[in-house]
Parts: structure tokens; C-alpha cells; sequence
């Protein structure tokens, strides 16, 4: 690692560094033991890789130029190398772009991708190695004919010089790699192997840079060339990089560019396109989906509660479930597997713990069923947010040619929420009501993310459009007030824009002739519940549609309800008169049911001898019990079985409680939860770090550099080999010196299997690694535990 | 929060609260695309269905207006996810057009290559196409002209078809108005078919569709044929026309069982034309016979199959449906789209209703409990019997004579389906009896002593179901239907609603047997009128014969 860029980041002011660790947070998690230890950090690759991910099109052009230009370089090369990257006839291009250039470096410095003053600027130590082809350019020519024999180069050199390889003390390599820098050769080069050769080049010059050839490695001479590829070839305008591949030199190709490494390069994002909504139709159609995407989840936990699926044995919902779900919700399937997932995410379906299991609302649904709509949504809508899980590939084919069920494992994807969160931040950036293109937001992600685009990506991407569409997060394409609220994390705001938009709750339906009851609006819960029994669901939305048929009347009397009961109920909650073919048919239904005597008893005795039934009538002690004799040896009671049991115990008898085969009394089905209520999945996505955490971590970092740089020196480790301890005694006493600060010196096995010993500050042991601060080579060091052959406190601690 | 009318139900339902002050207006704003469904006291339903949003389009409403109108009736905001859907399906029609090209002659055009593209590949589509006629246009078969429309219907691609009409052999028609006037339903319905160039008009039973026709020839100045159910409804037609409009005797031909006569307006039969000998349709030259401008189909819901076939022979020649309603037993709703023509008029019954056009109904159940005796027999009965059985008890026949005498000096119609127990009714009630077998002219004479109050009571099978004109009949008794058909029911109360001398209102009457299938089935049908805002009262025998 470069001392150099160490150097740098220790000078920078501690608001420098704030600014640093807060944009990238992974360089904190945990803290560094100082500053060398930050700039290990913030060079590793994988580091790199993800803060180059975060940058816009123009920044990384920015760092591309760097890694381009031989390091260090000025920040005006930079600047001439991209201003001519811009558009061509644009006049307020470059005013533009100074300003959008010198912002990008300075929040390049910021990000540490970049450092050094303006006039000796580079890029952060292995940001070279982690972009493999900047700016789509191939290696450079040294690379690209690094394999080729000196006799070959010699050869080349040749033909493009027209003399042998001339220049004394350079090698062949070097002389080709300058011979093609000269714009002039490549001028000459490139018309002397003729129109066909140059289409070959222009397909390559924009990238990708390499092409596969058979036989890539074959002698060709100018003399002997024949295909166009191989006038290529024999002037070293293409090279070959292995047997069947071929590159074209950097030096080549930013010739063929013109001198310019990126083409039409915008400081700014490209303006989102799309259809202008008014807001106020935007939000109320996001509310009104919102709504509907509620009473989907509901409607599903409760049809799940009574009919649930099975749970398949490699996990997930069987299509054919998933079929009859989308059916009962009549909703498209990729619709259902939404709710589905949503539901399941948000901890409301779980799978059941017994072994062959199912799908069954979790005790958490009944807490979250009697809350406000607006609160049930937000609840759904940030999970949504957050869950690594894709519904949308529910119904596509995986690797091996089956289709994916819901709820499967396999739906996890990583880098769902950061797309939903970026997606959602795209549509806040566009104007109000605006509704931008599926397209446009993808172009605009391309450039706010160049290093994430892929059709992967796109296609989270369309389907976070088509799923924010369907919860109602946007309404017509544009993200809605509470959908904005919630893109910012602000849940109450979220549920506050929503409310007034929800249809509000009514306690009355109107009745009609035709049998219907239609609920002008969510009822209450009460009158839902007892509509719901009486009546069959017919259609749902803002209203709901209920139908009386003899079914559900007799549904109604069956759960203990009597005519009279059923008709009072809705004359109270009916705003027209009950009609008469609806009170005909309750007091029809209720007619027949009296007939074979169904009664709304709940329990009955009975009891061969017909004299103890007459002790039991008789005694004063059952009146409570309600009993009624039905039969001499039978006698019904409306108390329920377990207090009938009780009373007749308490009377002196030994009842048995008998199963209900054949003579069920209720036949209200119970409905089902499962045992334990899991945890709600969220995936954990490294967040913003708050203020006060960022300023810690910096303290921290230059506290411990203070003190890492008093004792640089690296000390000797003792002669000697450490005694062999036990690996738990090993655990132990790091632990303790991790605590007390101590040094120690251990012996330890490196990656090569040789024995050293090296004396160690233990900073701290986390899954099998202990990271200490090596006083034998002065740097943070992480060490595999079962490395460790033996510890010893050190004697000078 | 608005306030409107309509709430809108995420399976295409709306629901429309006839109660409230914008009910009208709403009402006006969501006819043109969503088909009424039911039309019940309080709140009546519409359907989006494809079919309906492609009639729009048909009409020139674009996507734009449907969905202003739902949002801005709507009491709710409108799921997305619908308003998504009725633009995607009403984008697809239109996007294929039929033309007339000067030189290839019909083509199919689109403005859409992918659309066209895909329907070129569909196995069923490809024999009907000629030569490709560059990207966007290909050469049709012009006997395919209707077959190419069905088979793109089912693909969900309905072509707009502007390939234009013959004007067919111009014959002199006009509407003879002394002393009456055509209703201004009647013309705008005239008018709206006009100006569409083909399609279906629907209006309720007893609303005058016979001078929609009428009108509509007016407009064609044209030879015409006009299709019809049964030889009883073409004497009708003819009468009509007479009476109505310039014609006369000898212009006006018929062409049933008994006459073949071939005139400029020629009125034939579903059944002449369906007639076939040895695998073959002996009339069809019917349809070359004249070079005909206009062809009316009587009562479209009806349209036998091979109609149907016939008919997307008939794609050059001007087409009018006349309906009391677009629900077909059969499903075949998109063939009467796609052959016949979309949706040009239609208006609610009970809106007709109130503004007079036709006479309001009760309808009453009388629920009929079976005697033990009966109540044994049927549940021993063999299921295919049991309908039979329990909708010809003798405790039917003792109801329906109580019913008859309740009403005794109004003109009553028994209505039934099986004949013995018509035949033990007419009996009993000293009626005479029309049936299948009743000769043309002896039920022209019933029915004109009907008319002339000569008869008061008439027991009719199912043969009077269609097109019989007797305006005076204000009670209908129905004792027993084709198990649950709903558009029998309806054209069967349709009897009675005709508007009455006096104004006076018509009495429906349907007799049932408790706790049997037939229950259920009158369930069925009467759920029909229900939806239609004839609220059922349901009365037991017992209270009936008690009042005699």
C-alpha cells in the first residue's frame, strides 16, 4: 500500500474525514485502528468496488480519465482530456462543466477515490486494478503484446516502421507501445489497411475493446495478410491476448476516438421524460390502490386462515395454490404473488411448524387487522421497501428450467431494496404528478449508477415500477404524496398524506330487492363481521357487494343466530327498508331450519338411564346450565361443553365429554394460527450512519493513529518459538488482553505454513479472526485463530 | 374526499347510487362503455367488460374520457391497476382497420406492425389473408370478411371495420306519421345505428323496436330483409310496417313455412332459413336474391348458429340487431360484436318505465307448498323428473284458478312450459289453449279475440315467448319455465309491459312449488328482473286461496 495516499488521509481535516466515513460507512464497520489501517481499508477492492457502484456517469468518467492518464497527473489534463468528451455544439458546455468538474474531483477526494493537490492529482491506490476497462478502452499496448516473442515484435515493429527495430536500449516492447501513441503512424496504419479493416476497428473502438478469433495467435506479416482482421493484426492495430482472443491497444482506440475517452459525456443527468399527472389524481389513485392492495392482504389472510395451503417440500406455494389464490383475490398471478409476499415478509403468513405444513396467518395479523388502513399500508409498504425477497420472479423459470413458486427461498435477492430505494428515489427527483417513463428511469439510473446497469438490474427495475404501482407507493406512474413519504422514511407523514384519501369506514349497507346489501364504503368491523356470516361476498373495492342467499341465512342461524336477530341486525344498520323477498327469505330459510330441529343449542347430556336424566332436571342445581330436555335420555343445554362438564361435576356426576362426530352442534369453522410468530424479515442493508457515530469513528481513528505512529518502529519478535497452549486458554487470554490493552506474543502458522512469532496489540475477535495491531511489521493485521500455534503475554506489556 | 355517485369495484363492477343527486349525470357519463348489469332499487351495477370498452370505441370514446369519467364520478380513488387495464383494452380495438382499397380491394391495415405481425402468424388468421401489401397492409379475402372479424375478435384484436356498405337496390321507404310520432328514443336509437353504419340497438320489450326498424329503413332507402323469430312475429312485422311507414301491401313479402314471397322488404323466418334437407340450407339464395341494402335481425339474442354463419357472408350489406338485451344463454356475445355490429342505443328499463314508454310491473312469487302426498312423489321422483313433476303439481293448477278468478274481468295470460298441464289448465280455467300444434291461423284468431276483449284468458306455451303483440294483457301467470332461463323470464314479463289503454299497471305472477328444484330455479330467473328493479314480493298459496 502507498504510504503516500496514508499520508494524504491522515492530513485531511477531521471534517474531511467526517464527510469520508459517513458516504462510505463500510469503511467504520468496524472502526480502524488508525489511519493506516483507514487507508487499508478504503483501497481494498471490494471497498473500491462498492464506492465507484455509488458514483454517477461523470464522476466515474472523471476517474477513469485519472487511471487513464499516467498518475500523478493535473486537474487540468483531466479537464482537457473530458471537455472534449462533451457533446460537440454545445456553447455553454464548458462553463458547465468546470464547475460540474470541479465539484466531481472535490467529492472525489471526499470519497478518497481520489487524491493529491490539482497539480499532482491520482487516483486512490486500487481503483487502477478494480476498473479493468476504464472507459471500455482494451489494455494498453505493453499489455496487449506482452506475450508476444521479441522475433514477433520485431516482425511488427518492422512492418510499422518500415525499418527493424532501430533505437538502442529500448526494448521491442516499449518501441511498439510508442510507435503506436504516434497519432500519426495510427493515421497511417489505419488507411493502409483499408476501408473493411477500418469497419472491423470502428465496431471495436467504443468498446468492448476485445473480440474472440480463432486462431488469434497466427503469423501474419503485411506481405501476407489476406482478411481485413489480419491486415489488423499484422500492423499491431489488434493484438492477440490468448488463442482466441483479441484486443485492441488503449493507444489505438483513443485515437480512433479522437483523442477523447467517453463520447457525449453530460456533467448532469438526462431529464426525466414521461407524462405529467396532476398530483392530487396521482395521490388519489396511488390511495386508491393502496387500499386495494389492504383489503388483498387481508382477504388473503383470511381465506389462508380457514383453507390454507400446503407449504411444498423444497419450500414456497404450489403453483397451483398460487393459481387459486390469484382466483379468490382476482388478481393476475404476478399480482397475488405480490400480496403474498408482501403478507409473508411483513410476518403476517408464516408457514406452520408441524411437518407437513402450511401456509397460516400469524398471530401478528390479528394485531395488525384492527389497525387503521393507513397504518396497515405503511406497515406493508416498508416492508415491501426493505425485503430482499422479488415477487416479481414468481412464475419465471430459474436456472433449471422450473418455474419458481412464491415464498421460496430462492426469491431472495440482495440487491432489491437498494434498486426499490434507488427507483423510488429517481420518481422523487422528477417533478410533482410528473410520471416519468419505465425507460427514462432506467436511462437515469444508468447514469446515476453506471456501474450497476445490466438487464439483471433493468429488470428489477421494471418490476420495482410495476410493484410500487400495484401497492399504490405511485398513482398513474408518479410517486404519490405518501409514497414520497415514505421513499424518506417517513413513515408517520406516510400514513398522515394517506388517511384523508381512504375511504372512510360506514356503519350502514343499503338492502335491495335483488337480494344484494352493498356497503356504500369499509364497514365497520362489527357489522362486517356479522354481514360476513350472513351474507356471501360478492365484489369488492371502495364498496362491497354482499348477496343473501339460503346458504348464507342459513350460515348465519347455524352460528347461533336466529332470524329475529338476523332481521333486527339489518333493519338497524339498513338506510332503505328492509325489502320483503329478503325478510321472506330469512324467515323461509329459518322455517326449514326449525324443522329437523337445529336449534342454537351448544352441548348436550345424554344418558342411557332415563331416571338419571329426571334426577338432573329435577335438581335446582342446573338451572344455570339452561337445559332442555330433547328426548327421555337426551337433554340438550345452551351452556357449552366445558361448562355443562363442570356444572355436572360440580353436581356430583362423572361427565365424559363426547366427540362431536356426526352431531355437530356449531359448525362455525375455527380459525387457524400458527404456533410461534417469526421474526419479520428485513434484510440489513448498511444505512447512513448518524452524526454523532461518524465523529466517534473519527475521533477514534485519530487517537489510535496518534499512538500507532508514536511506536511505527517495528519491533523484533523475541527469538524463540511461543510455547504450544491449548486453543482455549489461547481465546482466553486474548480476550483478556484485548481488554486490558496488553500486548502479546503468539506463534503463528502464515498462509504458507511457515512457523513465525510476531508481537500483537489484540484489537479485537470476531468470527474466528482476531485483528491486531502487528508491532513486528508496524500494521493491522487480522489473524485466523486456528493459526495461532501459541500465546504468551508479552513481558514488556 | 369527492363526492360522487359511483364507486368502483376492483372486479370492473361499478356500483351506481341511483339516490343521489349526480346519479343521472353519472349515469350519462359510464353507459357508453360499461354494460348495465343490474338495475335494482338502490344502487345499480355496471360491467366493463372488453366487449363494452371496444362498443365505446366503436362510438369514438376514447380511453381518455373513460377513465375522466370514472375518476371524476368515482366516490373512491380508482385502482390503477383498472384504469391500466381499460386503456390497454381500449387501445386494442382500432388498431386493425378493414378498408376498401381502390386497387386491392379489402384490405386489413394496421397501425400497429407488432399487432399485425402477430395476428399474421396465428394458424386460424393466415387462409383468410391474400397478398401482403407492404408492412402495414395486407389483401383479405372479401368472403372473409366476417369470419376474419370473429377470428380476430377471439384474439383480442377486434378490427374497426370501415370497408363501407353496398347501398344496396334503392327502394322508396318513409315512415308514415299521421297521428303519431316516433318516440325520441326511438329516433336517436335510428339515428345512433345510422350513423354507425351496423350494429344493435337495445330496448326493452313493449319500447317499440319494430319501429327502430322501421326508422331505420327510412334511413336506407333500401331493399331490406328483415330475419325474425316465428311466422306469428313476421305477420306482426308486416302489419306494422303497413300501418307505419309507406309500404304497401305488395312491396312487403314473406318468406316463412307457408310463403316464399320475395319483395323489396321481404320478412323471413330464423327457422325457414336454418330449414336443411340432406345437410344442405335449402333458402340462402334468399340472401342473393335481391341485392339487398339493410338486413334487421329481430330479437339478436336469439340468433341461431348458422345465422350467425350466414351473416358473415352478409359484411358488405348494412346490419341492425334489435334486442331487449345483449345477455346470451350461450355466451356468444362477441359474434353478435363482431357480425352484427357493436352497440349503437341502449336504455335502462325501469328509465323507460318512468317516463311512460312502457307500463310498470309487480311481480309477485306465490310459493306453492306441496301436499304430503306430492312431497313424497318428488323426493322419490327420478332426477330428470323432478323438475317436471314439481312444476305441474295439482297444487299449482288450484293456485292459478285463484289467481284467474283475483283477476277476473283483466285480461290474463297463463303461461307455461309443459303441455299436459296447460292443456289441464285451459281445462279448468274453460280457456283455449295455444301450443306448438295450434295452427297459425287459429292462434291469430285467439289472439285477435284476445285483443278484442272477446277472450279474457289464454293459456300459451312457450310458443308465445317471442314478438306476439297483446297490448291489452295485464296479468301474466306464469305456472312453469325452461328451468332457469333468464331471457325467458324476461321476455315473458316483456308480455305484459306493453303500455296500457288505461295506464294502469301490469301484474307478473309466478308460481312455484316450495322446497324444490323449482324454487331454485325460479331463483335464477326471477334474480334476472330482480336486477332489473322489479322488486319480487313473494306470497304463499296459503294467503292466495285464503283471499278467494
Amino acid at each position: 500500500m502507498s504510504t503516500d495516499f496514508a499520508d494524504w488521509l491522515r492530513d485531511r481535516e477531521d471534517g474531511e474525514l467526517r464527510a469520508l466515513v459517513t458516504a462510505r460507512p463500510e469503511l467504520v464497520t468496524p472502526v480502524p485502528a488508525h489511519m493506516s489501517g483507514l487507508a487499508a481499508r478504503a483501497t481494498s477492492p471490494s471497498a473500491i468496488g462498492r464506492a465507484l457502484d455509488r458514483l454517477d456517469l461523470f464522476a466515474l468518467a472523471a476517474v477513469e480519465t485519472l487511471v487513464i492518464l499516467p498518475a500523478p497527473t493535473s486537474y487540468a489534463e483531466v479537464r482537457a482530456l473530458m471537455t472534449r468528451a462533451l457533446p460537440s455544439g454545445e456553447s455553454d458546455g464548458e462553463s458547465g462543466m468546470e464547475a460540474a468538474l470541479r465539484e466531481t474531483v472535490d467529492r472525489l477526494r471526499t470519497l478518497a477515490l481520489v487524491y493529491g493537490p490539482d497539480d499532482a492529482l491520482a487516483a486512490a491506490p486500487g481503483v487502477r486494478e478494480v476498473l479493468d476497462a476504464p472507459a471500455a478502452l482494451g489494455p494498453p499496448a505493453a499489455e496487449v503484446f506482452r506475450h508476444y516473442p521479441p522475433e514477433r515484435l520485431d516482425d511488427l515493429i518492422g512492418d510499422i516502421a518500415g525499418a527493424p527495430n532501430g533505437v538502442a536500449g529500448v526494448s521491442p516492447r516499449d518501441r511498439l507501445a510508442e510507435l503506436l501513441g504516434r497519432p500519426e503512424v495510427v493515421t497511417r496504419l489505419v488507411a493502409e489497411a483499408g476501408p473493411q479493416a477500418r469497419a472491423a476497428l470502428d465496431e471495436l473502438a467504443w468498446g468492448p475493446a476485445t473480440g474472440r478469433l480463432p486462431n488469434a495467435r497466427r503469423e501474419v506479416r503485411v506481405a501476407t495478410a489476406q482478411s481485413p482482421i489480419e491486415q489488423l493484426l499484422a500492423r499491431g492495430l489488434l493484438g492477440a491476448t490468448g488463442e482466441e482472443t483479441v484486443a485492441l491497444p488503449r493507444e489505438v482506440a483513443v485515437h480512433l476516438r479522437g483523442g477523447r475517452l467517453h463520447r457525449d459525456l453530460s456533467p448532469a443527468p438526462p431529464p426525466l421524460r414521461g407524462t405529467e399527472r396532476t398530483r392530487a389524481l396521482a395521490d388519489r389513485t396511488a390511495a386508491g390502490q393502496a387500499f386495494t392492495f389492504v383489503r388483498s392482504v387481508e382477504e388473503l389472510c383470511e381465506r389462508w386462515s380457514h383453507d390454507p395451503p400446503g407449504v411444498l417440500r423444497t419450500g414456497g406455494l404450489a403453483v397451483r395454490d398460487l393459481k387459486r389464490t390469484a382466483q379468490l383475490l382476482e388478481l393476475p398471478e404476478w399480482s397475488a404473488a405480490l400480496v403474498i409476499e408482501v403478507a409473508f415478509a411483513s410476518g403476517l403468513i408464516a408457514a406452520s411448524g408441524t411437518v407437513d405444513g402450511e401456509w397460516l396467518p400469524t398471530p401478528a395479523y390479528d394485531g395488525w387487522r384492527v389497525r387503521a388502513t393507513e397504518d396497515q399500508w405503511t406497515g406493508l409498504a416498508t416492508t415491501w421497501l426493505s425485503m430482499d425477497r422479488m415477487p416479481g420472479l414468481v412464475g419465471e423459470r430459474d436456472d433449471r428450467d422450473r418455474l419458481r413458486p412464491a415464498l421460496h427461498p430462492d426469491l431472495r435477492r440482495s440487491a432489491a431494496p437498494e434498486v426499490r430505494a434507488t427507483t423510488l428515489g429517481v420518481l422523487a427527483a422528477a417533478a410533482p404528478g410528473l410520471a416519468p417513463a419505465a425507460d427514462a428511469v432506467r436511462e437515469r439510473l444508468a447514469w446515476e449508477q453506471p456501474r450497476r446497469r445490466g438487464t439483471y438490474r433493468d429488470q428489477l427495475v421494471d418490476l420495482t415500477l410495476r410493484e410500487a404501482e400495484q401497492l399504490g407507493v405511485t398513482g398513474l406512474g408518479a410517486l404519490s404524496a405518501h409514497g414520497a413519504a415514505l421513499a424518506a422514511g417517513d413513515v408517520l407523514l406516510a400514513a398522515k398524506q394517506l388517511a384523508p384519501l381512504l375511504p372512510e369506514p360506514v356503519d350502514h349497507v343499503l338492502l335491495q330487492a335483488d337480494l344484494t346489501a352493498v356497503a356504500p364504503g369499509p364497514l365497520t368491523s362489527d357489522l362486517r363481521r356479522a354481514l360476513a356470516l350472513a351474507a356471501d361476498v360478492e365484489s369488492t373495492g371502495g364498496a362491497t357487494v354482499y348477496r343473501f342467499g339460503e346458504d348464507s341465512v342459513r350460515r348465519a342461524l347455524d352460528a347461533g343466530q336466529s332470524a329475529d336477530d338476523l332481521i333486527a341486525m339489518l333493519e338497524r344498520h339498513s338506510t332503505t327498508p328492509v325489502p320483503q323477498p329478503l325478510r321472506y327469505l330469512v324467515a323461509d330459510v329459518a322455517r326449514r331450519h326449525g324443522r329437523i330441529r337445529v336449534g342454537t343449542a351448544s352441548a348436550y347430556i345424554r344418558c342411557d338411564d332415563p331416571s338419571v336424566l329426571d334426577q338432573v332436571m329435577a335438581d335446582r342445581r342446573a338451572v344455570p346450565l339452561r337445559l332442555r330436555r330433547l328426548a327421555p335420555t337426551v337433554i340438550a343445554s345452551k351452556s357449552s361443553r366445558p361448562s355443562l362438564v363442570d356444572g355436572l361435576r360440580a353436581m356430583g356426576y362423572a361427565p365424559v365429554a363426547e366427540s362431536l362426530d356426526g352431531d355437530v352442534l356449531i359448525s362455525q369453522l375455527d380459525a387457524r394460527r400458527t404456533e410461534v410468530s417469526p421474526a419479520a424479515r428485513s434484510s440489513t442493508v448498511v444505512n447512513g450512519l448518524d452524526d454523532e457515530v461518524v465523529a466517534a469513528a473519527v475521533r477514534a481513528m485519530r487517537a489510535g493513529d496518534a499512538a500507532h505512529r508514536e511506536r511505527r518502529r517495528p519491533v523484533d519478535a523475541p527469538a524463540g518459538q511461543v510455547p504450544r497452549s491449548p486453543a482455549t486458554s489461547t481465546i482466553s487470554v486474548l480476550q483478556e488482553a484485548i481488554r486490558q490493552g496488553h500486548r502479546v506474543w503468539i506463534g503463528y502458522l502464515d498462509s504458507q505454513g511457515n512457523a513465525t512469532s510476531r508481537i500483537l496489540e489484540p484489537a479485537r475477535m470476531e468470527g474466528g479472526y482476531l485483528t491486531a495491531y502487528d508491532e513486528t511489521r508496524a500494521a493491522v493485521h487480522r489473524f485466523a485463530l486456528h493459526r495461532i500455534t501459541g500465546v504468551s503475554t508479552s513481558t514488556d506489556g | 374526499m369527492n363526492d360522487g355517485p359511483l364507486i368502483v369495484q376492483s372486479d370492473k363492477t361499478l356500483l351506481l347510487e341511483v339516490d343521489h343527486p349526480s346519479a343521472d349525470l353519472c349515469r350519462k357519463a359510464i353507459a357508453p362503455f360499461a354494460e348495465l348489469e343490474r338495475a335494482p332499487e338502490h344502487v345499480h351495477t355496471y360491467r366493463i367488460t372488453p366487449l363494452a370498452l371496444w362498443n365505446a370505441r366503436a362510438a369514438g370514446h376514447d380511453a381518455e374520457q373513460v377513465i375522466d369519467a370514472l375518476i371524476s364520478h368515482s366516490r373512491y380513488p380508482v385502482p390503477h391497476a383498472l384504469l391500466v387495464d381499460i386503456a390497454e383494452v381500449m387501445a386494442r380495438y382500432g388498431r386493425l382497420r378493414l378498408e376498401k382499397d381502390p386497387v386491392h380491394g379489402l384490405t386489413l391495415t394496421s397501425t400497429d406492425r407488432a399487432v399485425l405481425e402477430e395476428v399474421l402468424r396465428s394458424k386460424k388468421i393466415q387462409p383468410m389473408l391474400g397478398e401482403r401489401l407492404g408492412a402495414d397492409s395486407v389483401q383479405v379475402h372479401p368472403s372473409e370478411r366476417g369470419t376474419l372479424k370473429q377470428a380476430l375478435l377471439k384474439l383480442g384484436w377486434p378490427a374497426e371495420d370501415l370497408a363501407g356498405y353496398v347501398d344496396g337496390e334503392h327502394h322508396p321507404i318513409r315512415l308514415a306519421e299521421d297521428g303519431w310520432t316516433l318516440r325520441p328514443y326511438q329516433r336517436e336509437a335510428a339515428d345512433a345505428f345510422w350513423h354507425g353504419g351496423s350494429g344493435v340497438v337495445v330496448l326493452p320489450c313493449g319500447a317499440g323496436k319494430t319501429l327502430v326498424g322501421a326508422a331505420a329503413m327510412a334511413h336506407a332507402q333500401a331493399t331490406t330483409l328483415i330475419l325474425v323469430t316465428n311466422t306469428v312475429s313476421a305477420h306482426q312485422w308486416k302489419q306494422e310496417l303497413l300501418k307505419r311507414t309507406s309500404l304497401t301491401e305488395d312491396e312487403i313479402g314473406e318468406y316463412t313455412g307457408a310463403k316464399k314471397e320475395i319483395r323489396p322488404v321481404t320478412i323471413a323466418t330464423y327457422q325457414v332459413m336454418t330449414t336443411r334437407r340432406q345437410g344442405v340450407y335449402r333458402h340462402l339464395e334468399l340472401f342473393d336474391a335481391r341485392d339487398w341494402g339493410l338486413v334487421v335481425y329481430d330479437e339478436v339474442h336469439l340468433l341461431p348458429a348458422p345465422i350467425f354463419r350466414m351473416t358473415a357472408d352478409l359484411q358488405a350489406r348494412r346490419r341492425v340487431g334489435l334486442t331487449a338485451t345483449l345477455v346470451r344463454e350461450d355466451g356468444r356475445e362477441g359474434d353478435v360484436f363482431s357480425l352484427i355490429g357493436p352497440k349503437r342505443y341502449d336504455a335502462p328499463w325501469k328509465e323507460m318505465e318512468n317516463q311512460g314508454w312502457i307500463a310498470p310491473a309487480d311481480c309477485v312469487e306465490v310459493r306453492v307448498t306441496l301436499s304430503d302426498e306430492e312431497r313424497l312423489a318428488y323426493a322419490m321422483a327420478e332426477a330428470e323428473e323432478r323438475y317436471r313433476f314439481c312444476s305441474t303439481t295439482s297444487s299449482k293448477t288450484r293456485v292459478t284458478e285463484a289467481l284467474v278468478r283475483r283477476h277476473l274481468g283483466e285480461q290474463v295470460l297463463v303461461i307455461g312450459q309443459y303441455i299436459d298441464q296447460l292443456d289441464e289448465l285451459g281445462e279448468h280455467l274453460n280457456a283455449p289453449v295455444i301450443k306448438g300444434e295450434t295452427r297459425v291461423r287459429e292462434r291469430e284468431r285467439l289472439f285477435q279475440a284476445f285483443r278484442d276483449k272477446e277472450l279474457q284468458v289464454l293459456v300459451v306455451s312457450k310458443v308465445a315467448n317471442f314478438s306476439i303483440d297483446l297490448p291489452e294483457a295485464s296479468v301474466a301467470i306464469q305456472v312453469s319455465g325452461t328451468f332457469g332461463s333468464r331471457q325467458e323470464e324476461a321476455q315473458r314479463l316483456g308480455r305484459v309491459l306493453r303500455p296500457k289503454a288505461d295506464g294502469g299497471g301490469a301484474r307478473f305472477y309466478s308460481v312455484v312449488s316450495r322446497d324444490t328444484v323449482d324454487q331454485d330455479f325460479a331463483a335464477h330467473r326471477q334474480r334476472f328482473l330482480a336486477e332489473q328493479g322489479y322488486a319480487y314480493q313473494i306470497v304463499d298459496a296459503d294467503d292466495v286461496l285464503a283471499g278467494d
